[in-house]
């Protein structure tokens, strides 16, 4: 047994270091001397320096900022209430509807948006497209963490307060959300990184002298490749880091709060 | 009763005063450096264009004289521009496309015409180049410059190898192009690189006949394993670098790979000349797009550019031909009696302008260049 | 009950379910219908659609429907050449990141509680960085100065052998398929494997079966619900990916992604672009569809 063992274990750092490394080496030469990303030269911050005198780069942060914003505001609201819907009551279209845009290929959704908006709204593409078409795609994600919390409840909750005389709304406002709230917000912050970090949609729905941050990225790598592009990465990697560890606090005081709360009703 | 509140406000105050922190601090960076330029920051005009197609001091000047901002966007390839502007890229004031694109935006309809009262230096321009089959009458261009497409290479590398350097057979025969496997690279422009295969086979670029275009795209197949890479952009740095020593591409690129090469005090130089079969002129125009707001600030920009001195400068710092005569005077020596970029009158005869295609046409050379890239 | 209180469940039935579902049809079901329609029209003179009544005078051949894009697909067999290259590289991402990631999973299953949840944030947390970045990390590991690459071709010199890129070409891109890929493969697999009743290989233990025994007979079978979710989770965005091949792949290496943005970012026929696209969603729908078949039967044979 401890044979295999020893497999196992050396397998999975294994791939914990395949997974690792690569985005070790970008934060690593995003402080190295040199243009070239090829071997370690010295220390330096000059990228970050470069980085932050660059007013597209910081325009395209603050459009992506913006539309993240927005785009998980709405997505929010949205993948809400169709996760209740969907876990509450025996809906045969909406579950399709909310599911497919996240099983699909996202090209499929960019191009289908790109026709919709150009033939049927004949909308200018801009930052009110982008936002449209991240929400699309946001609130299955938020749907699908939503319904999980509801599904691992006790129902008897809902009877209960049903039994009081609780009208639905009431029953909502004081039962549900606050049950629902940590998969709310991790919800958001999923819908947040998705939007701050989607390229292919944001491809086909944006449209021009508005920066995008992961459009302006991608031209930066194909087309003139420096370290600039490693700095804005690291930076970006500490963002999406600190939200994950905010939404775990968050979950963790969250469900210890759940926990004393169905041991006080169980 | 239970405690139904959610708890900890804290990790979410503290999320919401990073995120909003980071919204002003990139916004406030951004508008920071526009203001300091700015007099105004409304005086903006938009430009759609050739990737390294006008000069930083061009537009520094034009941007003190005209008191406004210019903004640009760029593409490498006509079909891209076009593509973009199909897919609603919108608030373009101005483009410079090339004849072939510009008949197809005046056909869609998509330019406004030019206002001739507010260009008094249109006489500057050559005749020669006014009243093309594209816009007779100019109604809705100005000529701005012209390119050739063309071979560069490192001259001392293809010397020593004893390549010839005036015909296209350095890119299709692999009796060439076994000295230079991995080290020559091609246009990715389904239009460019077939019109370099049909003018080698000695068709013209604009022919259509199917048969022909399956013998250019047989002769391209069979060179593809010998190049580098399909590269519109790219190979400017790669010649001047000494990473590549032939490449296909546009005689300005070819100018500024050579005054790279010359200024890093390489080894070699870069040169570069028009095959003798032929090879596609690019006469490039300023149009004002229909979904530009400031035609003001582009028609001021037209007439700038006409002015001999800027027009002139275009040419020293970037290598374009030029069809403004009131420009001859600035032009450096060098410059002027280069063969490669103001052509001498017998190959004149050689060189061909593009025409667009229809759409069974595009959609026959689009499964052509699939089948290209795909073998 | 009275009668607003019967009402009540219903109008709140419509409250939560209506926006939610007449925004996806707004943005999901009419764009979707409006690119089937595109699929069906004749491409512009100039770019774009023609329009799809004539105007008057003009010839009827060039308006209207037409089922001329899909016939341009079937007419040479370059197109099916590219869904089967597609088709090839999202079978051996999948099938690579199903090695990868098993002993990944059933180490994460077989860990203390306590460690499990950090574990699968290990695993999660490269996910949350850029995709991009992803993707450029081994542009810089696979690029033509890097240590790799002076490595390998350092040692194929010694054999003699022409140093080879190891960028731009397909095993570039299927490193970058399989390392943007590989968490959706691991969480499945981790969140099925954890359900096994540890006592089934206690049970084949007594019984004298060997651990390789005790992995094929017992543990694998149970785990193929989660192999098959893992598996459409990896293949189906793999099919439609255009970004790797794109900045990793060289010229050759286009796959069906990269050919549909052309058709709308290139060579503006967008009716082919729709067919192209309409194609892909048939093949995804089969796809998913045999996934969830395969799955139903495989649960139905579970060990009692």
């Amino acid at each position: 047994m401890s044979r295999t063992n020893i497999w196992l274990w050396s397998a999975a750092g294994v791939i914990y270091a395949f997974l690792y490394v690569p985005l070790a080496i970008v934060v690593l030469y995003s402080f190295n001397d040199s243009k070239l990303n090829a071997e370690w030269v010295g220390f330096t911050l000059s990228w970050y320096k470069t980085l932050f005198q660059n007013t597209e780069m910081l325009t395209a942060a603050r459009n992506s900022l913006i539309i993240a914003l927005s785009a998980s505001f709405s997505a929010t609201l949205l993948g809400t209430m169709a996760g209740l819907a969907i876990h509450r009551y025996k809906l045969k279209v909406l579950p399709v509807l909310v599911f497919t845009p996240v099983a699909m290929p996202e090209i499929l959704l960019g191009v289908s948006l790109l026709l919709f908006f150009l033939q049927v709204l004949n909308l200018t593409l801009g930052m009110v497209s982008i936002i449209i078409a991240h929400t699309t795609f946001c609130i299955g994600f938020v749907a699908i963490i939503v319904r999980a919390r509801l599904q691992g409840m006790d129902e008897s909750i809902f009877e209960a307060a049903r039994d009081l005389g609780a009208s639905p709304w009431q029953t909502f406002r004081l039962v549900t959300l606050p049950l629902i709230i940590p998969a709310v917000v991790a919800g958001a912050l999923m819908s947040f990184t998705l939007s701050i970090d989607d390229f292919v949609i944001t491809f086909f729905t944006k449209g021009v002298g508005e920066p995008i941050l992961p459009i302006h990225i991608y031209t930066m790598i194909k087309v003139a490749v420096t370290p600039e592009v490693n700095a804005i990465s690291t930076l970006l990697m500490l963002l999406t880091l600190v939200m994950i560890i905010i939404a775990a606090r968050f979950e963790s005081h969250a469900s210890s709060s759940a926990n004393a709360t169905s041991r006080e009703t169980g | 009763m239970m405690n139904t509140r959610c708890t900890h406000p804290a990790p979410v105050a503290s999320l919401l005063f990073l995120l909003a922190w980071l919204v002003l601090f990139t916004t406030g960076c951004a508008k920071q450096d526009q203001d300091a330029v700015l007099s105004s920051k409304e005086n903006v005009l938009h430009l759609f264009n050739w990737n390294n197609y006008i000069a930083p001091e061009t537009v520094r000047r034009f941007e003190k004289s005209c008191n406004c901002k210019l903004s640009q966007d760029y593409y490498s390839d006509n079909e891209e521009m076009l593509a973009k502007l199909s897919a609603g890229a919108t608030g373009y004031d101005l483009i410079i496309p090339t004849g072939n694109a510009m008949d197809t935006l005046i056909r869609q309809g998509a330019l406004k015409s030019l206002d001739k009262t507010l260009l008094p230096n249109l006489g500057n321009i050559n005749p020669a180049y006014l009243d093309t089959p594209f816009d007779p009458g100019n109604k809705y261009s100005v000529p701005y410059a012209y390119t050739l497409t063309l071979l560069g290479f490192n001259q001392e590398k293809v010397k020593s190898l004893g390549l010839p350097t005036d015909t296209w057979a350095v890119i299709f025969e692999p009796k060439y192009l076994e000295k230079i496997k991995g080290r020559v690279t091609v246009l990715d422009s389904q239009r460019e690189l077939m019109a370099a295969a049909l003018k080698y086979l000695g068709y013209s670029v604009n022919d259509t006949d199917e048969k022909h275009w399956e013998e250019a795209a047989n002769l391209i197949v069979r060179a593809k394993p010998y190049w580098a890479a399909f590269s519109n952009t790219s190979y400017i740095k790669e010649l001047a670098v000494g990473n590549l020593w032939v490449a296909q591409g546009y005689s300005n690129d070819m100018f500024q790979a050579a005054l790279d090469a010359r200024n890093t005090g390489r080894k070699f130089t870069i040169g570069y000349s028009t095959p003798k079969e032929g090879a596609v002129l690019a006469l490039d125009s300023m149009v004002l797009h229909r979904s530009g707001s400031r035609s003001d600030l582009a028609h001021q920009f037209i007439n700038f550019m006409l002015e001999g001195k800027n027009s002139a400068e275009l040419t020293n710092l970037i290598g374009s031909g030029n069809p403004n005569m009131d420009a001859i005077q600035y032009i450096q020596a060098g410059i002027a009696d280069n063969k490669a970029i103001f052509p001498a009158p017998e190959i004149l005869n050689h060189l061909e302008m593009l025409r667009d295609l229809d759409r069974k046409q595009r959609r026959v050379l689009s499964r052509l260049w699939t089948e290209i890239k795909l073998r | 009950m009275t009668k607003e209180e019967a009402n009540a469940p219903r109008a709140a039935r419509f409250l939560v379910s209506g926006p939610p579902l007449l925004f996806l049809i707004v943005f999901f079901v009419v764009p979707s219908l409006i690119m089937i329609l595109t699929s069906f029209r004749f491409p512009g003179e100039f770019g774009g659609l023609a329009p799809i009544t004539a105007p008057a005078g003009a010839n009827h051949g060039e308006y209207g429907l037409t089922t001329e894009a899909y016939q341009f697909f079937f007419s040479d067999i370059l197109y099916a050449e590219i869904f089967l290259k597609s088709f090839g590289v999202a079978l051996a991402t999948t099938l690579i990141c199903l090695v990868m990631a098993y002993p990944l999973a059933v180490l994460i299953a077989h860990s203390e509680k306590r460690f499990r949840n950090l574990m699968v944030l290990l695993v999660v947390l490269p996910f949350a960085s850029n995709f991009l970045i992803r993707i450029y990390a081994w542009m810089i590991i696979l690029g033509p100065e890097s240590g790799l690459s002076h490595f390998i071709n350092a040692i194929l010199g010694a054999f003699g052998v022409a140093p080879v890129t190891l960028l731009f070409s397909p095993f570039a891109v299927l490193i970058g398929m399989v390392y943007v890929h590989l968490p959706f493969m691991v969480l499945p697999l981790y969140t099925n494997l954890e359900k096994h009743d540890p006592s089934l290989l206690d049970a084949a233990q007594d019984l004298g079966a060997n651990g390789w025994q005790r992995f094929w007979r017992v543990t694998w079978p149970l785990s193929l619900p989660g192999v098959f979710s893992g598996s459409a989770l990896v293949f189906i965005p793999v099919l439609g990916m255009f970004a790797v091949p794109d900045i990793l792949g060289g010229t050759g290496d286009i796959l069906i992604g990269n050919l549909i943005k052309d058709q709308f970012l290139g060579t503006r026929d967008w009716p082919f672009g729709s067919a192209l696209s309409i194609m892909l969603t048939l093949v995804v729908l089969s796809v998913a569809g045999l996934a969830a078949w395969f799955a139903r039967s495989a649960t139905g044979q579970r060990a009692v």
